[in-house]
């Protein structure tokens, strides 16, 4: 018969394969467990934020395989296999140069507090690989699960589509 | 979150086998984990299984007349499927609008139409002081959404999702507000009906039962509990006086014949339902009437015995055979019986007194028909100073009975402290109130005689009741003692089974000196044979008899190839008018102490203006939260199906059945797909709410219209978030049909589709939002 649960669990995180055991030790990573907690407490990969913790504020979102994620709602063990890109892993590892979205925003400023950000970054990141040149539609709806208490969204409107216009 | 073990299923069969074993499936896991985190479930689960592992189950695919989706298809991709944007597109436009675009990349269409429902209150359990308590989680006080913040709740009225608590603590599961209801309605047979389906003689009951159903009715947080009692007794009545109507004979004899042993409140019950049935049904009495403890046990100022022959007639002129004076183990063998009918059902009660084992325990009186002897040595011995030993209901009854004959006193000597008395409060009130007294914490030591008449009686001090495992062990302090005056004793310290009828039956078995049985038949370990009432456990309430009766009879009628009963679809429940005031309790009209006889009754029935007021202050507990499923509603809307691993189901029997489709499902069902017909009319979903991206629906409405030169020649119309579960608006339906596309006309069947609303204190304003989107989804049409 098949084991139950699963032992270990490879993750590709930011281009790096991570191995975790399955249990209830410490060090184990627990079925319970949050790809966002296994994120930032596991890997200190703290970009994406546990905001609300319902998938409602879009804090959390990470891309996995290719996909715009809300972390706090995805179990890290059924993650197994998976690419999960992060903020942090958005920067050009050998050069340090800034993603596009990254050095657009800052140079736009289109946010305020910040908070919300990284997970703004990661689903504009996420709309851009599969479709470069959005609408302002399409982008504003790409974004209608990211919320900001600050009101940077028409600044980040205007970065995302300022900066796909100048591309094209 | 709390940990739980993972598993990924790679079969539907696998997943099945563990959800039914107690596992939590998850699919895209946006409800599941919130919940979980919440800790909102009634239990935690302790492992959840994955089912996106499944192959096969994230297609899409063309089927004749339709598309069939699978359940873990993502909403995001539903949304964009451009077969069912074309051909179904309420369904595309619903996906489309659930929550955020991030949601809807996880979210999957099984997950979506599964969730469980939402209710504000239950969702936020932190932000408004700690952990709620509703009625839904089986415990607690009155709904919030009731009285409070509602924008997310029913303006159609509750729908259970479990029994209220006065269900729940009735021992036969009486369905108390669903009889409530029809007596609101002025329905008193339909209410007559519903009584009876778990409860054939209420005019014993609403005069001898406890009535555990008041204790546990939410109203009594609030300010009184309803006066369950009094409703029932006006009931029974009402019942007994038309028992023409409804204890009749059955329209088909089945020809199997069942014999029942004793004539006590099981026995009754079970013969009513069996007979209902159309089997022939003979009992056996060895008295000299029937009705067991209702005919000599409990005292004629409670119940009338010719209150309770007229019960019996009433059974009998069903075509019920009543022989009495036969002594089942004398007269007539249990194998006899069994050799002459299909099915046999054991009544036989406990009555063999118990015994205390004290010296000169002989002298003091007690027997089968202990009111008939106490009367009778009263009669003899008028302004005696009587002793009654024991704190239970009887011994109550048997201290009034000799106190209203005329004993020059009367000392009630118990066991148990004051406050943790067997008797029924109002009962111990009564008797204090017509001058008994009363010894607490004492136990009999020896009985006092001058050669063959009694003196007195020795008590001492009873410091225990329990042992530390809880078990019935008085103890007693046998140096702290008192001496009570008395020239007569009775002993009521409860009743044992004489099971000497059975003979030596190495096959029927017993335990601790009771009739074994099956918790749910009460089937004996004997083929054919059943028991019930106080033979199988010990002396206890007539209302917990007739419900072994009524399992019994279930269980016989279903083993004779009897079809089990098919359950009532209930509409919406509406709490009683103006059930918010607070209001006392209806007050039981009583004859005043001075003036309580030994034969005339102590209560009297309430008058039926009184009993409809008390039932006008029944909350109707059930559940205003709605499901929170815009795909739901718009699957009805099409008439789509939901298939499972067991079965496929009409949208309407799925969505509408219960409130949480996880009660709909069976243990091991886990739903696989759904199979969207092509909508060929003007279909679309609309969706009220107060932020365009996350917010549930306020009011959400899914539409199908069939229009043939200006005509409506079909509409289907579905509510979501007015009511528990998605609501048909049948009726405008109906009035559409056949009719020009007008304003006028758009208006009228907005107003017929709501004229079932029945709205909370404080959401009138979602009738109007819903009888906008209807019109507005009509005007369309033009």
């Amino acid at each position: 018969m098949r084991t139950e649960q699963k032992e270990y669990i490879i993750l590709n995180v930011n281009g790096i394969d991570r191995k975790f055991t399955v249990g209830e030790d410490r060090t184990d990573v627990q079925p319970s467990e949050t790809l966002a907690e296994t994120l930032r407490n596991r890997l200190d990969l703290t970009a994406a934020k546990v905001s609300c913790d319902k998938g409602a504020c879009g804090c959390c979102t990470v891309i996995v395989d290719g996909e715009a994620t809300l972390s706090c709602s995805t179990l890290t063990v059924e993650c197994d296999g998976k690419h999960v890109l992060t903020l942090e892993g958005l920067e050009d590892p050998v050069t340090g140069e800034l993603d596009p979205i990254q050095q657009a925003f800052i140079d736009h400023t289109a946010f305020q507090c910040g908070y919300c950000t990284p997970g703004v970054i990661m689903t504009v990141k996420a709309l851009l690989m599969k479709n470069p040149h959005p609408t302002e539609n399409e982008l504003k709806e790409a974004l209608a699960g990211n919320y900001c208490r600050c009101g940077s969204h028409h600044q980040v409107i205007e970065t995302v589509m300022d900066m796909t216009r100048e591309e094209a | 979150m709390k940990n739980f073990k993972h598993k990924d299923a790679l079969t539907v069969n696998e997943a099945a086998e563990a959800k039914a074993q107690g596992a939590k499936v998850i699919a895209g896991g946006s409800d599941l984990l919130g919940e979980l985190k919440d800790k909102i479930l009634p239990e935690y689960p302790e492992k959840i299984v994955n089912i996106k592992t499944i192959p096969g189950m994230d297609a899409i695919e063309k089927i004749e007349g339709g598309v069939r989706i699978g359940a873990n298809v993502k909403l995001s991709e539903l949304a964009g499927c451009e077969l069912v944007k074309d051909k179904a597109p309420a369904v595309a436009e619903a996906a489309y609008s659930v929550a955020s675009p991030l949601i809807r990349n996880q979210a999957t269409v099984g997950g979506n139409i599964c969730q469980d429902v939402r209710c504000w209150y239950y969702r936020y359990p932190n932000q408004i002081g700690g952990k709620i308590l509703c009625n839904r989680k089986c415990d607690g006080m009155q709904c919030y959404a009731f009285t409070g913040e509602n924008k997310y709740h029913s303006i159609m009225g509750g729908m259970r999702v479990h029994r209220s608590g006065c269900s729940e603590s009735c021992p036969a599961h009486i369905d108390i507000p669903q009889y409530l209801e029809k007596i609101r309605a002025n329905d008193l047979d339909g209410a007559a009906r519903i009584l009876m389906k778990k409860n054939p003689i209420p005019a014993m009951t609403g005069r001898v039962c406890p009535h555990t159903c008041m204790t546990d009715c939410k109203r009594d947080r609030y300010d009184e509990s309803v006066n369950i009692n009094q409703i029932e007794r006006f009931m029974g009545d009402y019942i007994l006086a038309h028992a023409d109507r409804f204890m009749t004979a059955p329209e088909h004899e089945t020809g199997k014949s069942i014999a029942i042993a004793g004539s006590g409140p099981a026995a009754l019950s079970a013969a009513f339902y069996l007979r209902q049935a159309g089997h022939t049904v003979t009992v056996y009495e060895r008295m000299e009437e029937p009705g067991g403890a209702l005919m000599y046990a409990i005292p004629e100022y409670r119940l009338p015995k010719d209150l309770v022959r007229k019960q019996i007639k009433a059974i009998a002129d069903m075509g019920v055979k009543f022989v009495c004076n036969t002594k089942i183990g004398e007269d007539v063998t249990v194998d006899q019986l069994k050799a002459e009918n299909d099915k046999v059902f054991l009544d036989t009660g406990a009555w063999e007194p118990s015994v205390l084992g004290i010296e000169g325990e002989e002298l003091t009186r007690f027997g089968l028909e202990f009111l008939v002897e106490v009367k009778k040595w009263m009669a003899d011995k008028p302004g005696s100073d009587v002793i009654v030993v024991g704190g239970g209901s009887v011994a109550v009854d048997v201290a009034v009975t000799a106190n209203r004959l005329g004993a020059k006193s009367v000392k009630m000597i118990t066991l148990e402290p004051a406050d943790k008395l067997p008797a029924s409060k109002k009962d111990l009130d009564w008797a204090l109130e017509e001058g008994i007294t009363m010894e607490n914490s004492w136990g009999p030591k020896r009985i006092l005689r001058d050669g063959s008449k009694i003196t007195g009686l020795e008590l001492k001090k009873c410091v225990s009741l329990f042992d530390e495992s809880g078990r019935f062990s008085p103890k007693y302090d046998e140096n702290d003692t008192m001496i009570v005056e008395g020239d007569a004793i009775f002993l009521s310290i409860g009743h044992r089974i004489d099971l000497s009828f059975l003979g030596e039956d190495p096959f029927l078995a017993t335990e601790r000196g009771r009739i074994t049985v099956d918790d749910k038949t009460q089937a004996t370990s004997k083929e054919g044979i059943y028991a019930g009432g106080d033979v199988t456990t010990g002396t206890k309430t007539v209302v917990l008899a007739i419900a072994a009766g009524k399992k019994a009879a279930d269980a016989m009628i279903a083993e004779l190839g009897g079809e089990p009963e098919a359950s009532l679809k209930e509409g919406f429940l509406k709490a009683g008018a103006h059930c918010l005031d607070h209001t006392p309790q209806l007050e039981t009209p009583h004859v005043p102490a001075a003036e309580r006889t030994i034969d005339k009754e102590d209560e009297l029935t309430c008058s039926f203006e009184e009993i409809l007021t008390e039932a006008n202050r029944c909350f109707n507990c059930s559940c205003y939260a709605v499901t929170p499923s815009d795909i739901a509603t718009a699957l009805m809307a099409v008439h789509a199906k939901v298939v499972t691993n067991k079965a496929v189901y009409d949208s309407d029997e799925f969505f509408t059945t219960k409130v949480k489709i996880q009660d709909f499902l069976a243990e091991d069902e886990i739903v696989t797909a759904i199979e969207v017909p092509f909508a060929d009319g003007v279909c679309s979903y609309d969706k009220f709410r107060e932020r365009e991206s996350i917010d549930f629906a306020v009011v959400g409405l899914a539409t199908n219209y069939k229009v043939k030169d200006g005509v409506i020649k079909n509409a289907d119309i579905v509510l979501g978030a007015v009511a528990p579960v998605p609501y048909r608006a049948g009726d405008a339906e109906t009035y559409l049909t056949g009719k020009a596309v007008s304003e006028e006309v758009a208006e009228k069947a907005a107003e017929i589709a709501l004229a079932g609303a029945d709205p909370l204190e404080q959401t009138e304003y979602k009738v109007d939002i819903a009888k906008t989107l209807i019109k507005r989804s009509i005007m369309k049409l033009l």
